[in-house]
């Protein structure tokens, strides 16, 4: 086991040391900014890194990038704007927890969540990262595109009452997903002509749009008609401790969601905002108290944030060993590689295996320095936020959108979609569509229709590539079966409340 | 966040001095000089730029800022600086292949031959014909006769239509008379894991991707006269008597139209010297590249006979 040197090396290394803890706390400030993300954090931290040596800014870019993950989950949970993608799905429950005034225990279960997945991720990628190379490997398009139609699904879960709304919301993410380059022909559609359009819709200014401009607009509505009486947040000693007796529920749930998470990391491009919202799906789906599920449930906090955090892990497998980059992140610390004259490839265990093994104790280590602060940090910080009255706190929020829509890439277009983006967020909330699907199906759209076309003109005899290869066809009869399954639910769901109270 | 809006903030500024004031080509460099890279940082093209601006010190008095402006396949790093004051404080560096193809199949007012000034080229990318280790093919004659035998029945991989590598192999096919089925994939690396986990027959990738994956992938022949100056052991098309489209692309650095004569020779001069520089080619070798340095009118003649050579290639893409 080279990793128990490795760590034995990285601990007795107080500069290091000192780095791993830095690293942890930029990466979660960045993180709980809404729009401010990891990825573009490292982007802008990459240039002081070429003066580091190798190991200092990988492990520092790393860190920051898995820290920066968990730090999504802060602001998802205190404002209900995703920090990043990945905790989009930490939301759902965890507003309604902070709204309720119990933040802090919140909190405190993503980060227990958080490192439990984590660490699991990671102990995979140190157990098995060549066999997850080869697994990475054997994953052609056909595969890939399999995986999305069963992760598609995974919509279905968070669907809410009415499957018509949630199924045009799913549709309308989809085609703003079409909106630019063909992934194929490299050909323009639905650009109108227009140059800003060709480069497609950035992930980060829409969602940052229909979450927190969107929110923002729902909070200013609801105040014009609720005159004089405002609902302020509470907060109270004892929505911020948590017991054991608390989290006990919580664990199968995470343990669950580190192993999904892992399970997606493997494979390259599919991202942990997809795991996160596929570990929801089957925890709301096993749950005993589904009926909890999104009004603030513990456990709703904790499925889909270790499942997140569990990627990061693995997904240094393929990044490492084939050079394919799971993540922006991944894609960034690959040019680090490079930078620094390592040759990233099959032979990087080889050539550069103290490092490497080095840079994954750096990441564990990475993982408890995160968590430490985060887990005694988050009381002060909930506490901290919440005292900000509501009618300062929006405006913030209101400004940080449009800093944060604009610096991710320099752009006054970002702006604009941004805020269209607000709009029609606060129209879907108005109008009871649900965003989540939205967001969901916008993320997955890509991937699902460039795999599927590469199948197509890979394959002699047309979808019948699909049932050719045993994975494929193995991942679209699991995706087709969930659908059948989760149709029955909701039409005994329907004959229980036509039963029992005669409306539906 | 407080960094991120200083970092940006000084960006902003160093911005608005460059175009602020009025530069006379005497004194220039005076201030940093902004290099525009219209790819994400950690690619190819930005790795040469990030090298430039490392080997810089001791040549040029005034650093050089490496700036990501990535969007519509490169066309968006070069919209910006093609409208950026020409006073030699923003330039471009691209790769000129791609952004040649790109203005030619993308509806554009950017001209790459006539938009901008060229400064010179520091760096050469070229295509390459690669198999899966496990393949039949031994040499691209092998190929060749195997497209003959069953047309249409060979897949290949690149990574994405309009591109360099996707073009070059287009004319691979063209001047051999072969057809076969293309695959495109997003960027570089997937394309490589592609054609290592045998989903194409074949692949036209970055003759550097080899580097470290020796392995994994056999490289049949670098898309050109001649061999590769670091990638040594991969023979070229040209040796091998095969035909082929001078499609490859180098590394060149733009200025905006209309930049002082003297700024940009000043630029062009003080780029050969860097690009000789021990340290430039060092911080290269590592991707599988290294310095390749062409004045700024012979690289405007490479990109013009590049172009009549993919013009009947592009057609036939359009059409």
């Amino acid at each position: 086991m080279e990793i128990f040197p490795a760590l034995l090396s990285v601990i007795t290394d107080p500069i290091l040391l000192f780095a791993i803890v830095l690293a942890a706390a930029v990466g979660m400030i960045v993180g709980a900014t809404p729009g401010l993300t990891a990825s573009a954090a490292i982007a802008m931290l990459l240039p002081i890194t070429f003066y580091m040596s190798p190991l200092f800014a990988l492990a520092f870019l790393y860190v920051i990038g898995k820290s920066g993950r968990y730090g999504g989950s802060i602001a998802a949970i205190l404002f209900n704007t995703p920090g990043t993608a990945a905790s989009a799905a930490t939301q759902i429950d965890g507003y309604p927890l902070a709204r309720a005034g119990k933040a802090g225990k919140a909190m405190k279960v993503a980060t227990i969540s958080s490192v439990i997945g984590d660490l699991m991720g990671d102990v995979l990628l140190v157990v098995g990262v060549g066999f997850i190379a080869a697994i990475a490997l054997k994953l052609g398009p056909p595969e890939t595109f399999a995986i999305y139609f069963a992760a598609f699904v995974v919509i279905g879960s968070v669907i809410g009452k009415s499957i018509v709304k949630g199924l045009a919301s799913a549709l309308l993410g989809i085609l703003v997903a079409m909106v630019g380059l063909d992934p194929i022909s490299s050909e323009e559609r639905y650009t109108f002509g227009s140059f800003d359009l060709s480069n497609g819709i950035g992930l980060v200014p829409l969602m940052i749009g229909v979450f927190v401009l969107g929110e923002v607009f729902a909070q200013v509505e609801e105040r014009r008609k609720a005159t004089g009486e405002t609902k302020e947040n509470e907060s109270s000693a004892d929505g911020n401790d948590l017991t054991w007796e608390e989290y006990k529920p919580c664990l199968p749930h995470a343990v669950r969601g580190g192993f999904i998470g892992a399970g997606i990391g493997v494979l390259p491009g599919l991202g942990s905002a997809i795991a996160a919202f596929i570990s929801y799906g089957e925890g709301k789906r096993r749950a005993k108290n589904p009926e909890q599920w999104g009004k603030g449930a513990l456990e709703g906090v904790a499925a889909p944030e270790a499942a997140n955090n569990a990627v990061s892990g693995p997904s240094m497998a393929p990044l490492l060993t084939l050079g394919i980059p799971g993540s922006t992140i991944g894609a960034i610390l690959l040019g680090v590689f490079l930078i620094h004259g390592i040759q990233v490839g099959p032979t990087l265990f080889l050539t550069d295996k103290e490092l490497v093994y080095k840079l994954f104790a750096c990441g564990m280590l990475g993982i408890i320095a995160y968590g430490l602060i985060g887990y005694f940090g988050a009381t002060q910080v909930a506490q901290l936020i919440l005292k900000i009255p509501t009618n300062v706190l929006y405006p913030l929020i209101f400004m940080t959108a449009f800093v944060a829509a604009y610096s991710a890439r320099g752009s006054m277009f970002d702006v604009t979609v941004m805020t269209c983006a607000g709009f029609i967020g606060w129209l879907m909330r108005k109008y009871d569509f649900n965003i989540a699907a939205f967001v969901i199906s916008f993320v997955l759209a890509k991937g699902a229709e460039e795999t599927f076309r590469q199948s197509l003109l890979m394959s002699d005899a047309g979808a019948l590539i699909f049932v050719e290869r045993p994975i494929a066809l193995a991942f679209l009869i699991l995706g087709a079966g969930a659908i059948a399954f989760r149709i029955r639910g909701i039409m005994k769901e329907r004959k229980l409340a036509q039963g029992g109270l005669g409306d539906a | 966040m407080k960094r991120r809006t200083l970092i940006s903030a000084a960006l902003a500024s160093i911005a608005l001095a460059a175009s602020a004031t009025a530069s006379f080509a005497a004194d220039w460099p005076k201030r940093p000089i902004n290099l525009v890279v219209p790819y994400k940082a950690g690619g190819g093209t930005d790795a040469y730029a990030r090298a430039i601006s490392a080997a810089a010190e001791g040549i040029l008095d005034v650093p050089v800022v490496v700036v990501n402006k990535p969007g519509s396949g490169g066309l968006n790093g070069a919209n910006s600086v093609v409208g950026a004051r020409p006073d030699g404080y923003t330039m471009m560096m691209t790769s000129g292949g791609s952004f040649l193809l790109s203005t030619m199949t993308r509806d554009t007012d950017i001209d790459a031959l006539d938009s901008f000034e060229f400064v010179a080229q520091v760096g050469q990318l070229q295509t390459s014909l690669m198999v899966p280790k496990n393949s039949p093919f031994q040499s691209v004659q092998d190929v060749i006769d195997a497209a003959k035998a069953d047309p249409g029945s060979l897949r290949w991989a690149h990574s994405g239509r309009g591109g360099f590598h996707h073009v070059g192999g287009l004319g691979f096919l063209a001047n051999n008379g072969i057809e076969a089925q293309d695959v495109p994939f997003k960027g570089g690396g997937p394309t490589r894991a592609a054609l290592i986990g045998e989903q194409a027959d074949f692949g036209f990738l970055g003759v550097q991707q080899l580097a470290g994956f020796e392995d994994q992938l056999r490289a049949l022949a670098v898309n050109s006269q001649e061999r590769d100056g670091i990638m040594k052991d991969v023979p070229a098309f040209g040796e091998l008597g095969i035909p082929f489209a001078a499609v490859s692309s180098p590394v060149i650095v733009f200025a905006p139209k209309g930049t002082p004569a003297e700024v940009v020779a000043a630029m062009e001069a003080a780029l050969e010297q860097i690009a000789a520089k021990p340290e430039f080619a060092e911080l290269l070798a590592s991707r599988g590249t290294g310095p390749v340095y062409q004045n700024g009118a012979d690289a405007k003649a490479t990109l013009i006979s590049m172009k009549e050579d993919a013009t009947p290639l592009i057609e036939s893409l359009t059409n």
